[in-house]
């Protein structure tokens, strides 16, 4: 039994780990519109005001670039292997001209080479030193401060000693300071024509050098390829908690935090409603196959299966929600619980929670009393006609304990297996049900962070969400070991 | 006398099935009316006669380059021009079989289309794209056509005198039986909030239901179809992984997955459809498989490995023609399955906003509770073509595997 339940759990980390990566891919492919804010300030960045608000743009950008792992290759970083001389040749396309779409052309190659990040720091750091290529340091100097700037975000910020908070704002500071603009010297070259620039040089490398335990990463070439990864760096985040939704300025699990063990609770009691409506009814049809009964039952369920959730909660709103003149509605339209239920008694409570949950709850279960008690109908039909009921029935058994303890509970394992599948159906439905009557659960959340493109909330709901069905599923196959003796026997 | 194929017996026994029989007539019903929508609610008379001699604005209509521009409504309208031809000279179609006469007819469709799209292509001087572009737009001409109907000598107008697309000033959220000063025609199912008429949205909104349900459907049957039937008739190493994908398809939250999808995208309808049928294929490919797996052990398999058949071909001309009734069934409930998701994604405020769509009009009705017909209306469109669907595909189960339940 145990060796069971660990080899369906183990089964489903491939399970897991697969569906991370494609809702990862998913999100990445949507790539954020992210290069407008750059293209504002960037293009036509003459005088040193605009040149200012240019980094600033550059700043709050990477901010939210490293916050989703976004400047990252996804799965596999090859550009880790950037060499001293492609980053020369980068360099050197990236050295502006004065015509427009040079200036473009520029920001574009500036743009590739910082998003390298830290590995590049070392390679940048050797054209800045190297006086031979002196028309290089502008643009070396702006893409290693970006490369070497480490934003510091909410999410990580608490982590961090005051002390190395303080440190490390300093340092972006100094490498903002530190920049040698090139916007006129084409021809001059920095060295020659600017003690001023060869002094920010020579302090911007000292800076870097005191630094080198965060950028000397030769070594960890070839570890970069798998881990210098924006998947990997997006796993470390979900795993540690520190997903961080950009809309709600807060963890996305705190956020989800309030609102997932409503969705769970919700499906939770639609299964067991399910369950506790199909099976008499199923049973109570098998008995009567055939007849009148069964065949306008039968049509009833069918006719009930294609009415979209959606279409009955709007229509239940519609009717029983609204106001009349009086301004008394049979259900409140809206949330779980009504605004002065803190203040309730315990009985009371639980009372305004059954009035306000009655209607979303059987809109999520009425699509499910069809497939449950046509295939429990169908079982105890099958069972009712079997060698061994008919033996029961020769020695006198009473025809319900025929029914009920011989056939039906043979039935069962079809029952469970019905209810794994169920619970992924539910998981579709809940986002429906969830918005028509304002319910603050997992649906309702995702709903949202879709609709205002915050990919880590997003993502952290729809984690939680399969975690949640693949726990359930995980219950509904050990309840299956537990019904059928002959699972358990396989793995003793 | 060539022996039946599975799908063809399957399709026989199921027309013994009240059911199916009725799915059938409403889903046949949904595709009249679908396809003939334009002759049913539009701006522009079908037959127009006055002192200029007798014309037939509604099929300038069909193809004018707003229709260019949506190509679902393009391929309807030439569908409707080419239903009458297919009834009438059905019996001169090549192909014995139903299915493959089916298959004829929607290639000759498919054919018109993309001639169709010639002159689209572009050339270096004006040549028939300037003939297109000369062609007035249905709007500019056609508007007051209805009021003006005293003056033609003749005319045959649309039952519904009202574009889809056409917004009314003066007609935001007006109730069933509204008459609209400015084409001085009866609104059947009033307007919405932005001064649609609702039937006329209706009758467009089934073009997107069925559309999408069919193209969805058909993108997740190729892909299914393909996984499936490799994973089946490989096994070993290669069925493990591709099993692996399946399960994992099939433990995946798809709706989350086309909700993220489509709201950061872009709501398109053809991207919609696109992400229902690409997330919908797992059910399919775990049928198929299983069929395959069935199937690979059968004498007849043996027999073609020994004739030296190819893997492919033996895949997909042989053992693909013996699963094909299970994979009608779930390409069925497939297709009720997109339109629902369709429906689901319009309802949530998802949709694309340029087409008519049934979610849509209810998405209105939720937002404006005192307005019921905007409720009742897509509501019980969407459930009696759910319904159609489902009939049709339980009569189908029903007649292929008896003991299975719905």
């Amino acid at each position: 039994m145990w060796s069971y339940a660990f080899r369906r759990l183990l089964w489903m980390i491939p399970t897991f780990l697969g569906i991370l990566v494609i809702n990862f891919a998913v999100l990445r492919m949507q790539g954020l519109s992210l290069t407008d804010t750059i293209a504002s300030g960037m293009g036509k960045g003459d005088g040193e005001r605009k040149a200012e608000s240019a980094s600033q743009a550059i700043e709050t950008w990477l901010g939210r670039f490293h916050r989703t792992g976004n400047d990252l290759p996804a799965l596999i970083n090859l550009r880790g292997f950037t060499t001293s001389d492609g980053v020369r040749g980068r360099l050197l396309a990236a050295e502006r001209g004065p015509q427009v779409d040079e200036a473009k052309r520029s920001r574009a190659e500036l743009e590739d080479l910082w998003l390298q990040g830290p590995l590049l720091v070392e390679p940048l750091l050797a054209v800045l030193k190297d006086d031979g290529a002196a028309r290089l340091h502008g643009p070396a100097s702006m893409a290693l401060s970006l490369c070497a700037y480490r934003p510091l975000l909410p999410e990580d910020a608490y982590l961090l000693a005051p002390a190395e908070q303080d440190r490390i704002r300093v340092r972006n500071e100094r490498l903002k300071q530190l920049r040698i603009a090139y916007r006129n010297d084409r021809e001059q070259g920095f060295i020659t024509a600017d003690p001023e620039a060869a002094r920010k040089r020579d302090a911007l490398i000292a800076l870097l050098h005191a630094d080198a335990f965060e950028f000397s990463r030769s070594s960890r070439r070839w570890s970069a390829i798998v881990s210098e990864t924006g998947f990997v760096d997006f796993a470390h985040r979900l795993f540690t908690g520190r997903l961080y939704s950009e809309t709600r300025k807060a963890l996305a699990f705190d956020v989800i935090a309030e609102r997932w063990s409503v969705t769970a609770w919700l499906n939770l009691l639609s299964i067991l409603i399910a369950w506790a409506v199909s099976i008499p009814l199923g049973v109570w049809s098998a008995r009567r196959a055939g007849s009148f009964a069964d065949r306008a039952v039968t049509g009833l369920l069918f006719s009930l299966w294609s009415i979209p959730s959606f279409f009955v909660a709007t229509v239940l709103l519609h009717h029983f929600c609204t106001q009349d003149a009086s301004g008394a509605a049979w259900f409140p339209n809206r949330g779980l619980s009504s605004p002065d239920s803190l203040w309730l008694s315990t009985p009371a409570y639980l009372a305004d929670l059954a009035w306000h949950a009655a209607l979303p709850l059987f809109c999520l279960t009425y699509g499910s009393f069809t497939s449950l008690s046509r295939y429990l109908r169908a079982n105890v039909q099958e069972q009712l006609a079997s060698d061994y009921v008919r033996s029961a029935r020769a020695k006198g058994v009473s025809e319900d304990v025929v029914v009920w303890s011989h056939a039906t509970r043979n039935s069962m394992v079809t029952m469970i297996t019905l209810g794994a599948g169920l619970l992924a159906e539910l998981f579709g439905g809940f986002v429906f049900v969830e918005y028509v009557f304002s319910i603050p659960g997992l649906g309702m959340l995702t709903l949202e962070a879709a609709k205002q493109m915050d990919a880590p909330l997003m993502m952290a709901a729809t984690v939680v969400s399969v975690g949640l069905l693949l726990v359930g599923i995980l219950i509904a196959d050990l309840l299956y070991a537990v019904a059928d003796p002959r699972i358990r026997s396989r793995y003793v | 006398m060539s022996e039946a194929s599975p799908a063809q017996r399957a399709l026989a026994a199921a027309w013994r099935h009240s059911w199916f029989r009725l799915g059938c007539a409403m889903l046949g019903l949904f595709v009249l009316l679908a396809v003939y929508a334009p002759f049913l609610a539009n701006e522009a008379a079908i037959v127009w006669w006055d002192a200029g001699g007798i014309s037939l604005p509604v099929i300038a209509d069909l193809f004018n380059r707003n229709t260019f521009g949506k190509q679902h409504e393009l391929l309807f309208n030439l569908f409707a021009l080419l239903l009458p031809v297919y009834v009438l000279l059905w019996r001169m179609l090549p192909g014995r079989t139903i299915g493959r006469r089916i298959s004829v007819c929607a290639l000759i469709l498919l054919a018109c289309w993309a001639v169709v799209q010639v002159p689209l292509l572009p050339r270096p001087s004006g040549g028939y794209q300037a003939l297109w572009a000369e062609r007035p737009t249905t709007q500019r001409t056609s508007t007051t056509v209805h009021r003006d109907a005293g003056a033609a000598r003749w005319c045959l107008l649309a039952p519904i005198p009202h574009r889809w697309d056409a917004t009314y000033p003066s007609a935001v959220l007006k109730p069933p039986g509204w008459t609209n000063p400015s084409t001085g025609a009866r609104t059947w199912l009033g307007t919405d909030p932005a001064g649609h008429d609702v039937m006329a949205r209706m009758l467009f909104g089934s073009r997107i239901s069925l559309t999408i349900g069919f193209i969805a459907t058909g993108i997740a049957l190729l892909i299914g179809t393909f996984i499936g039937a490799i994973s089946g008739f490989a096994g070993g190493w290669i069925d493990l992984v591709l099993q692996r994908l399946v399960e994992i398809m099939m433990c995946f939250p798809t709706f989350l997955l086309i909700l993220a999808v489509v709201a950061m995208t872009g709501r398109d309808i053809f991207v919609i459809t696109l992400v229902i049928g690409l997330t919908s294929w797992a059910g399919i490919a775990r049928l198929v498989r299983g069929e395959f797996l069935a199937q690979s052990v059968r004498d007849y398999v043996t027999a073609g490995r020994s004739l030296g058949l190819s893997s492919g071909r033996l895949m997909f001309m042989h053992v693909l023609p013996n699963t094909m009734a299970p994979l009608l069934i779930t390409a069925t409930f497939g297709i009720a399955g997109a339109i629902l998701g369709e429906s689901g994604l319009s309802f949530l405020g998802l949709g694309d906003p340029r087409v008519a769509s049934w979610g849509q009009l209810l998405n209105h009705g939720r937002e404006n509770p005192a307005f019921a017909w905007l409720i009742y209306a897509p509501g019980f469109a969407i459930f009696v073509l759910v319904l159609a669907l489902n009939a049709v595909g339980e009569g189908l189960r029903q007649a292929f595997d008896p003991k299975a339940a719905p």
